[in-house]
């Protein structure tokens, strides 16, 4: 904009400046034209009045400068000339100027030279006697007047360029100089040139449906992101060359990435050949899905394409995570196993029992053992089954029983009372170690707690060891532990032993005896109570199990 | 949007994580056949998709390097790529060796040392971490996997002495043969992975650690 207001500003003075130098210098030539024949006609008159009075040696005697005299007689002879010899010069009387004196009187003419570049200016007077007077003068012509001025006249020019090319940038960026100040973000409050209101009004209309379009968009976007982003399930999008476009932060959080893979191909996520597989399937447009397995997790991948147009604009992929969903039914499928396997070892012993008495190959005197050995096994089958219910009952968050104020030291006192049959047999020491607490639970789970920690602590132990329950009081909480030095938990086992019917003897041995369900009551137990369970072992030293319990459930 | 350069650069990107997935698959697949399962014919078929596409990826980077004469990061990249392809290729070659000689032990007679499996596990880490290391430009991975190139020669040695000690108690000398040819390409199976992760270092530092005095070109 500035360089079109200089342009046309320079170009516009250039223009003014020439037209006026040639308008100037038309006027000028032809009034100075005007003047020096006004002048050659004075001349003339004042020398032909000398003429008149003295004859040709007026003419003579004056030595006369610029101009030319001529004097002519009447058949055109020069008789005189002040600056050729009179008598080589040719008969003027055809000449226009000396015609025109003869019939008016005077008589004017305007003769070019050969070049054109002078032009001769006559003037004659007839005399009384018919001879003519004519003064003559030489001056430029137009052509040569133009020719002589032109280098001043360019000189002029040029400076005058000069000028008003430095007056018109300043002018141009004075005029811009507002506009590139305006400020587009509030148009209205913008004072300047009233031809650019109009636009101001535009943009500022404009402004505001951006703004408002902005606005929407943003919103959908937040809604979008707050959607996704508190999605449990990984959302991926890709494009058709694998490209991710976008993802949200459970997406990153299953494959395991810390910064967004955005732009990134989603192989560089997991380039296991059934991902692969089921991105390639689903960019040749065709519904699929996966179980992953990354580390230790499984992943449900369902991934649908995006078609557009009847074109595969890319996919959506989802991603959920199913390792919880998986362990549970494994452990269910386990669950069933051991319970079927673990109530029909009584069972099968029972009914074998009973057979053989049906069958009579029993001695009178051993029906009394067979019979015991039955009691036996149904017994262990009740106490299985009651402990399924226990566990159930925990599992339900039944409970039959009330809360009350307990003395922890009584219950350890009563459970060891309960326990030191066992113990002996198993030459295993019981202590109690700490002092009296009391403590807002229920009576008959803790009780259930303490004995199955201790129990499992004398059987699991060695020869000559020793269990020992420590009591301790943790401000609004109390801790019980139950250590031993027994034969302790495999690592690999630590995780498992409170689950159900688990044993970290697999062969389920008999000897040991028990139902494998009493760290799975403890579990339950605890953790309706209110508390935590913590477990640390070593193998050949030992265990430690400590369950705390606030005070105030 | 993305200009075709870069696109023709991410599907090189895509295709080599692809090779190098399938090369986890073969040797994970090999280092099974030597513990007795029949996979043999599943290695050789991916091997032939690995050749399949190193001449791919081959034809993807000399259109790239021809048609869009790339400089500095990308030519460093697509270089690295040329090279890391052949690597893979190799890594395919050996793990279809492997297979071919799990064929011919008889795993009634001769017991497989503890030690090749650990080999057989500790080269599929590294090919794996060494892939990984590319497809994240890890720095960190790659100097890594070249460090633990030692513990796998390292299991070599012990695989080497442990099947001399029960060659010379009476084992199958045949047998022994086999397990110790089999020890030797998962060595160099290892010695690969170091090349890619080598060359993934190249391609992220523009210095290549075998020749730094001739590749040094950002320090001149």
């Amino acid at each position: 904009m500035t360089k079109k207001i200089f342009k046309s500003t320079v170009l516009a003075s250039a223009a003014v400046l020439i037209l006026g130098v040639a308008f100037v210098m038309g006027i000028l030539y032809q009034y100075f034209g005007k003047q020096l024949n006004s002048e050659l006609e004075k001349e003339a008159r004042y020398l032909a009045y000398g003429v008149e009075q003295q004859g040709q040696e007026y003419l003579e005697q004056i030595k006369y400068g610029d101009s030319r005299i001529t004097y002519i007689d009447e058949n055109g002879n020069v008789l005189y000339d002040n600056t050729a010899d009179e008598n080589k010069m040719e008969n003027h009387k055809n000449r226009e100027e000396f015609q025109e004196a003869l019939s008016k009187g005077k008589g004017e003419a305007v003769r070019m030279s050969d070049t054109l570049s002078e032009k001769t200016v006559y003037s004659a007077i007839r005399l009384s006697d018919n001879s003519v007077l004519r003064v003559s003068s030489t001056q430029y012509s137009v052509f040569a007047l133009i020719l002589q001025l032109v280098q001043p006249v360019l000189c002029i020019i040029f400076v005058m360029l000069i000028i008003a090319g430095v007056i018109a940038s300043k002018v141009a960026s004075k005029i811009v100089e507002p506009i590139n100040e305006l400020d587009l973000e509030k148009p209205g409050e913008n004072e300047i040139y009233e031809e650019v209101a109009p636009l101001l009004g535009k943009i500022n209309r404009q402004n505001r449906q951006i703004q408002k379009q902005l606005e929407e968009a943003r919103r959908n976007q937040e809604e979008f992101s707050i959607i996704t982003e508190n999605m449990q399930e990984g959302l991926l999008v890709i494009d058709p060359y694998t490209m991710i476009l976008s993802g949200n932060s459970s997406a990153w959080r299953i494959f395991q990435v810390n910064e967004p893979g955005i732009g990134q191909s989603v192989y560089s996520l997991d380039r296991d050949e059934d991902f692969r597989k089921v991105i390639e399937h689903v960019l040749e447009g065709k519904h699929g899905n996966a179980l992953l397995r990354l580390d230790n997790e499984f992943v449900q991948l369902i991934a649908n394409p995006v078609t557009r147009d009847g074109k595969i604009v890319g996919a959506v992929l989802l991603l959920m995570n199913e390792t919880e969903k998986i362990q549970r039914e494994n452990l269910r499928r386990e669950f069933s196993a051991n319970v079927s396997h673990e109530l029909k070892t009584p069972l099968t012993s029972i009914s074998g029992f009973a057979e053989i008495i049906q069958d009579g190959f029993v001695k009178e005197e051993d029906v009394k053992k067979f019979a015991g050995r039955i009691y036996r096994e149904a017994q262990r089958l009740i106490q299985l089954v009651e402990d399924t219910i226990k566990i159930s009952q925990l599992d339900e968050g039944e409970n039959p029983y009330e809360w009350e104020n307990v003395d922890i030291y009584s219950v350890a006192r009563n459970v060891c009372g309960n326990l030191k049959e066992i113990a002996q047999k198993k030459n295993v020491h019981l202590y109690i170690d700490g002092e009296r607490l009391i403590c807002r639970t229920v009576r008959p789970i803790f009780e259930e707690i303490l004995y199955n920690l201790c129990d499992n602590g004398i059987k699991y132990n060695k020869d000559n060891g020793t269990v020992t329950i420590h009591l301790k009081d943790i401000g609004n909480a109390i801790q019980i532990s139950v250590e031993d030095n027994g034969i302790g938990i495999p690592r690999e086992d630590r995780n498992r032993v409170f689950e159900r019917f688990y044993r970290v003897d697999k062969s389920h041995s008999k000897e040991i005896g028990g139902t494998g369900l009493g760290l799975s009551i403890v579990k339950h137990g605890v953790a309706f109570l209110g508390g935590t369970l913590e477990l640390t072992s070593e193998v050949d030293s030992g265990t430690e199990i400590t369950v705390t319990l606030p005070k105030q459930a | 949007m993305a200009t075709r350069f870069e696109r023709q650069l991410e599907e090189l990107h895509v295709q080599i994580i692809t090779m190098g997935s399938l090369c986890e698959k073969v040797i994970a697949l090999s280092a099974k056949a030597i513990q007795g399962e029949d996979c043999a014919g599943e290695v050789f078929e991916t091997d032939r998709e690995i050749d399949g596409l190193e001449r791919e990826i081959e034809a993807i980077c000399m259109r790239l390097l021809l048609h869009q004469q790339p400089v500095a990061r990308d030519l460093r990249e697509i270089s690295a790529a040329l090279k890391m392809i052949s690597d893979m290729e190799r890594i395919g070659d050996q793990a279809a060796d492997i297979a071919d000689l799990s064929k011919f032990i008889d795993r009634s007679v001769v017991e497989i040392p503890d030690e090749i499996a650990r080999m057989a596990e500790k080269t599929v880490h590294m090919v794996t971490e060494s892939i990984d290391a590319f497809v994240k430009a890890d720095l960190a991975l790659c100097r890594k996997v070249i460090d633990d190139d030692d513990l796998v020669d390292e299991l070599f040695n012990q695989t080497k002495n442990k099947l001399a000690d029960l060659i010379y108690k009476n084992m199958d000398a045949k047998a022994g043969l086999d397990l110790l040819m089999t020890a030797k390409y998962m060595e160099r199976i290892g010695d690969h992975a170091v090349n890619i992760a080598e060359w993934v270092e190249y391609s992220i530092t523009g210095i290549h650690r075998n020749n730094e005095h001739q590749m040094g070109g950002n320090k001149n």
